[in-house]
């Protein structure tokens, strides 16, 4: 035995770290594996080396698998070197690979053997004890995965020994299956390190040594768990393991490929490294409205316009669907058609296209019913998606909350990615250091402004008022010119500028104030990201009255032309009776049916939910047309001005008065809300809207990721968008509320036009659902929904659903409340432990203790003191400090319980003059000193 | 094998190497190959030219340092061996290998990891990165908009918050103190083929 041993040992320093490396790579690689796979089945196996320490694994498994043949062939080689010793050599021999887990039980249950013979389980337990503690002891300061190995070590020699005492059985034994009771006590086992692990949070034990032990039996229920099923259950096992492992890689390539699917994920990673986080959730934000858009448009084409289109009536079949004569002279004009009249205003783009048939084609589709449906359902799927989304980003908030400390020095050192290989990657790459930067400087600023509070609260009044007061103009304005525009109604020969003057004083406005607003708004000095949002929310307030001015003076215009509609209803039914009547006195003949009146001839009401429809097109394409006019000029013609005349000109045109236009992120982003909500409005009465916003949508991702990168410079002030982009949420819910109130206020109260759209003829739109419930659905579910309407039901309901919202409500404040507190907890801990890193032996010495009063402690010789490398370099700084622990070791009960029940700061081991030190250390890292171990060996065996 | 074999020879004192590494002979022979790719003339020893060609440290704000730190003070050029040893510097650590206590700190470690990314900012190995090595690291690593006066504040931002003992420079122990909760072995590991 001891020859052997010695062997062991020279053989171990002959190939040093190799053969280790090889030995165990070999065994432990598989179990590892097994681990990794493991940690994710039953989750919380995790624990703290958590998430990553796992793709880690897996990584490690990749690397393993493409060349498993080379490896076995090291490893055989590697046991043609150490032939010495011929349990190594087994272990190396890649035969044995697969059987590795078989072995390794074995291995086990012979060490179990050895120690049965000297005195059973108990003993042994405690063997693992005084191991575990040696353990610790040695890894006592920050090498802590060193401690970890060479526990292993010592764990290794030991089991090597055992084995080598029964070497013989053990060859013999291998090639066996395992006995009855054997895998009893295995089993057994493993059950017991099961549960260690899952009380291991109620364990009183220092951090360390819980990770230590978790770890170690995490291992061990790995290793062994697999290999207890015998043969088949084995093989069902590497099945299992195999799978999983497909299965992780699987679900990683589909991971890559969904980020690869993701629409121009690209195009605005490069806006964002150029221009920041804050420009690019602008495009974020973009592109998650052209996803809800698509979905919209998904809905009315599909349920609405297709099914028109293809069973419906054709064009010119009634009256509805023809134009006019009187119109049809110009109905191809350009102009025309430019003004959403003519053949446009007869088509399915808009409401009064459709027919009131109950049911259309061979399908019989309801397309009434399905119209209201789908206008209803915009709207229910909008909020759906909006406050789902308002809701999930809401939780991504807390997340990782950086600690703010460091934030430099990390970026300096760490933000280069070492992997770049591409000109054009590394280019973006600086841009973004750049700006990651930048945008830290701002914050930083804004943390150390220190000003004038009463100048700022006196500027950022003044600033109000004047906004207040421009809103106030603004509205007046509009006001003036919508009552102006009624007048212009009644006239005719209009000129362009007077027929379209309400739209292009909104224009204007909406062009001027912004701009207007961000310069009254630099007086009142506020950090950029607050300062964006005030913008947005005044540029909001100034949209909103036109908004709503604009719809008051088109529910103007719906009443008067509704009181025309029922005029015009008499004088077409009256013409109607004339008709026939004229037909039969001039034929005389009685029996022969007077020839339809041409559909084009008919007389017709002004259908008022095509003229909304038409206004809210107009407005749409003439916001579109604004938009993109303003960014070629504005950006696009000025920065070729900027950068081409600068060559000829008398000042620096780039760095001087007009230079190249930063991105408006605040004037885009309402410009994009208000657009959708103008889409939300005119969808019911024109449903080829959708269409239209798709596609702009569409395009003003390209144009806009173009324009931005060709002609605007990032902002002055870059900083860094909020994660959750939910304020722009919150405007888009807010836009899709206001947008929503209209629609269902003229869906439920106005009565429809008695010859245009799906719902004429009926008293009120919704009296389709009425008439599908009673013709279409049986008797007993009339009834049902007459119950449902009752208002006796319905105020409880609602009553119930406010008491349900105050009780959420004020759960999910109470949930705040923790959260916040638990938030301190872990900052206060944070800085607690900054404290203790700084002076880390006054407490740590005696947290430590508490370790020592671990039975058999002294039997394990102390550690050999030069561990680690930091150890070493600190050489010179320690030598003061170690003087007075021994004593304190000493009383150690004592005084831990003191100092764990005062906050473990004392701060007094700072007093030395941090002089003589010299560079490098802290008097943290001085721990290892070779007299602790001694000193705190020497003060235990008294206490047991 | 026979190939790995017959490369394994070509290199003198392999064992050695393999030992004072911890890589493995598949990954000698492997960085063999890439070393002999390297050297295009076949001198036996790289310069610093040679290194150039390498696309991602071309790119690279700091590249030269990099490069640099495979050449020992006053040497033109780097053999195999120390080549092998300074990229054992980015050998992944080993989780859960047991090693010989008597072995001193691998030269893999978090520490040396951590050292060989400070001697890449600390250019006069004074064993501090002063203000200047900073700035200078800055200027590489930042766009042409950043004025000098931004620069300068970053710099004294970093070292205000990294330095502890107040000589306005950073030590290596300070260095470690603030890159604590990177995770520095994930970072500066290359996943050597093997």
């Amino acid at each position: 035995m001891p020859r052997k041993k010695s062997d062991m040992e020279a053989k171990m320093e002959d190939v040093g770290i190799e053969i280790d490396g090889e030995v165990d790579s070999d065994s432990e690689g598989e179990c590892r594996r097994a681990r990794g796979n493991r940690r994710q089945t039953n989750g919380r196996a995790g624990g703290r080396r958590g998430k990553k320490a796992a793709s880690e694994d897996e990584d490690d498994e990749d690397e393993e698998e493409p060349a498993p043949k080379n490896r076995r062939a090291a490893n055989r080689k590697k046991a043609a070197k150490v032939q010495d010793s011929d349990e190594e050599s087994e272990d190396d021999a890649p035969k044995k690979r697969r059987g590795a887990n078989k072995k390794k039980a074995a291995k086990v249950q012979d060490s179990e053997d050895s120690e049965e013979e000297s005195g059973g389980k108990a003993s042994r337990r405690g063997a693992n004890k005084k191991q575990k503690e040696a353990q610790n002891k040695e890894k006592k300061g920050d090498a802590k995965d060193k401690g970890k190995d060479k526990g292993k070590d010592n764990d290794k020699d030991k089991k090597k020994k055992k084995k080598k005492d029964n070497s013989n059985a053990d060859s013999e034994e291998e090639e066996e299956s395992l006995s009855e009771g054997e895998m009893a006590r295995l089993m057994e086992e493993v059950e017991e390190k099961k549960k260690l692990i899952s009380n291991m949070r109620n364990k009183p034990w220092r951090m360390n040594r819980r990770l230590q032990n978790l770890k170690e039996a995490q291992q061990f229920v790995d290793k062994f768990e697999g290999a207890l099923g015998k043969g088949k259950g084995r093989k069902l096992f590497a099945y299992k393991v195999m799978m999983m492992k497909k299965w992780v890689k699987f679900q990683r390539d589909f991971e890559n490929f969904k980020t690869a699917c993701i629409p121009w994920e690209r195009k605005i990673k490069e806006v964002e490294s150029h221009f920041g986080s804050s420009v690019a959730s602008y495009f974020i934000f973009l592109r998650w409205m052209y996803g809800m858009n698509l979905v919209l448009f998904g809905f009315t084409f599909g349920l609405v316009v297709i099914p028109e289109v293809l069973m419906g009536l054709p064009y010119g079949s009634i009256p509805r669907k023809t134009v006019p004569r009187a119109e049809q002279e110009h109905a191809m004009d350009y102009s025309v058609l430019m003004d959403f009249n003519g053949y446009c205003k007869y088509s399915v783009l808009f409401y009064g296209y459709y027919n009131n048939q109950r049911t259309i084609g061979f399908l019989k589709f309801r397309l009434p019913l399905s119209y209201l449906m789908v206008g209803v359902g915009t709207f229910g799927y909008s909020l759906m998606v909006v406050i789902r989304t308002m809701a999930k980003n809401a939780d991504v908030g807390g997340g990782d909350g950086e600690d703010g400390e460091f934030t430099f020095a990390w970026k300096m050192f760490t933000s280069w990615d070492y992997l770049i290989g591409n000109a054009e990657t590394a280019d973006n790459k600086y841009a973004s250091i750049t700006t990651s930067f930048k945008e830290s400087i701002v914050d930083e600023q804004e943390n150390q402004k220190d000003e004038n509070i009463h100048l700022i609260r006196f500027l950022r009044v003044l600033a109000n008022v004047l906004i207040i007061s421009t809103l106030g103009g603004s509205g007046y304005l509009i006001y003036f010119v919508v009552k102006r525009s009624q007048e212009f109604a009644t006239m005719d020969n209009l000129s362009w500028y007077e027929k379209n003057e309400v739209e292009i004083v909104m224009s204007l406005l909406g062009l001027v104030c912004p701009p207007l607003f961000e310069t009254i708004a630099e007086l009142e000095d506020y950090h950029p990201r607050i300062a964006l949002k005030w913008q947005l929310g005044r540029i909001f307030a100034l949209f909103l009255g036109n908004l709503y001015t604009f719809l008051f003076a088109l529910f103007d215009e719906v009443n008067t032309k509704l009181e025309e509609e029922e005029s015009i209803k008499n004088a077409s039914i009256w013409a109607m009776k004339e008709y026939y009547a004229n037909f039969t006195a001039n034929n005389n003949d009685t029996d022969a049916t007077p020839p339809p009146i041409s559909p084009a001839d008919v007389i017709r009401g002004p259908c008022w939910e095509t003229t909304v429809g038409i206004e809210f097109v107009k407005l749409t394409v003439s916001d579109i047309q604004v938009t993109y006019l303003t960014i070629l000029i504005g950006d696009f013609l000025r920065a070729l001005i900027v950068r081409f005349l600068n060559y000829c000109w008398c000042w620096d045109l780039e760095a001087g008065f007009p230079s190249y236009g930063e991105f408006d992120i605040s004037g885009n982003v309402l410009g994009l809300v208000f657009n959708q909500g103008m889409i939300w409005m005119g969808a019911f009465y024109a449903p080829g809207l959708v269409g239209i916003n798709v596609l702009r949508l569409f395009s003003s991702m390209y144009y806009q990721c173009w324009a931005v990168m060709s002609c605007n410079v990032p902002h002055a002030r870059v900083f860094k968008a909020s994660k959750s982009n939910n304020f722009y949420m919150g405007l888009l819910l807010l836009i899709l509320f206001l947008s929503l109130l209209p629609v269902v206020y003229t869906i439920m109260t106005l009565p429809p036009s008695f010859d245009c759209g799906p719902f004429s003829g009926k008293q009120k739109m919704y009296d389709v659902i009425m008439e599908a419930i009673d013709k279409d659905l049986p008797a007993f579910m009339g009834t049902l929904f007459s119950y449902a309407a009752n208002p006796g039901l319905i105020i409880p309901a609602v009553l119930l659903m406010v008491l349900a919202i105050y009780y959420l409500n004020s759960v999910s404040e109470a949930y705040k409340n923790s959260n916040m507190e638990l938030m301190k907890k872990m900052k206060m801990q944070r800085d607690e432990e900054k404290n203790r890193r700084n002076n880390k032996d006054s407490t740590n010495q005696v947290m430590k203790d508490l370790e020592d009063l671990l039975p058999n402690r002294s039997l394990i010789p102390p550690p050999a003191p030069e561990t680690s490398a930091d150890n070493k370099s600190d050489a010179a700084g320690k030598s003061p400090k170690v003087s007075g622990k021994p004593g304190a070791a000493a009383n150690g009960v004592n005084l831990q319980k003191d100092v764990s029940l005062a906050t473990p700061n004392p701060r007094a081991a700072v007093t030395r003059p941090p002089g003589p030190r010299g560079p490098g250390p802290l008097p943290g890292n001085s721990l290892q000193v070779p007299g602790h171990g001694r000193g705190r060996g020497r003060g235990q065996p008294p206490r047991r | 094998m026979g190939s790995s074999n017959s490369t394994l020879s070509k290199i003198p004192n392999v064992d050695d190497l393999m030992q004072e590494t911890g890589f493995t002979p598949a990954h000698i022979v492997r960085l063999y190959d890439r070393f002999q790719a390297l050297d295009k003339d076949k001198k036996g020893h790289l310069s610093p030219q040679d290194f150039g060609s390498i696309k991602e440290l071309a790119l690279n704000p700091i590249g030269d340092r990099i490069i640099g730190a495979f050449f020992a003070s006053g040497q033109e050029t780097v053999d195999f061996h120390s080549f092998v040893r300074i990229l054992a510097h980015f050998r992944p650590i080993d989780k859960n290998r047991p090693r010989d206590p008597n072995v001193p700190e691998p030269i893999n470690s978090r520490t040396s990891k951590l050292r060989f990314a400070f001697q890449l900012y600390d250019q006069d190995k004074d064993g501090k990165i002063s203000r200047a090595e900073l700035l200078q690291v800055l200027r590489a690593m930042l766009e042409m908009q950043v004025t000098e006066e931004q620069l300068e504040s970053i710099a004294d931002r970093t070292i205000q918050e990294a330095d502890l003992d107040g000589d306005s420079a950073i030590s290596f122990d300070e260095f470690r103190k603030s890159l604590e909760k990177v995770n520095i072995d994930h970072k500066m590991s290359i996943r050597f083929l093997r």
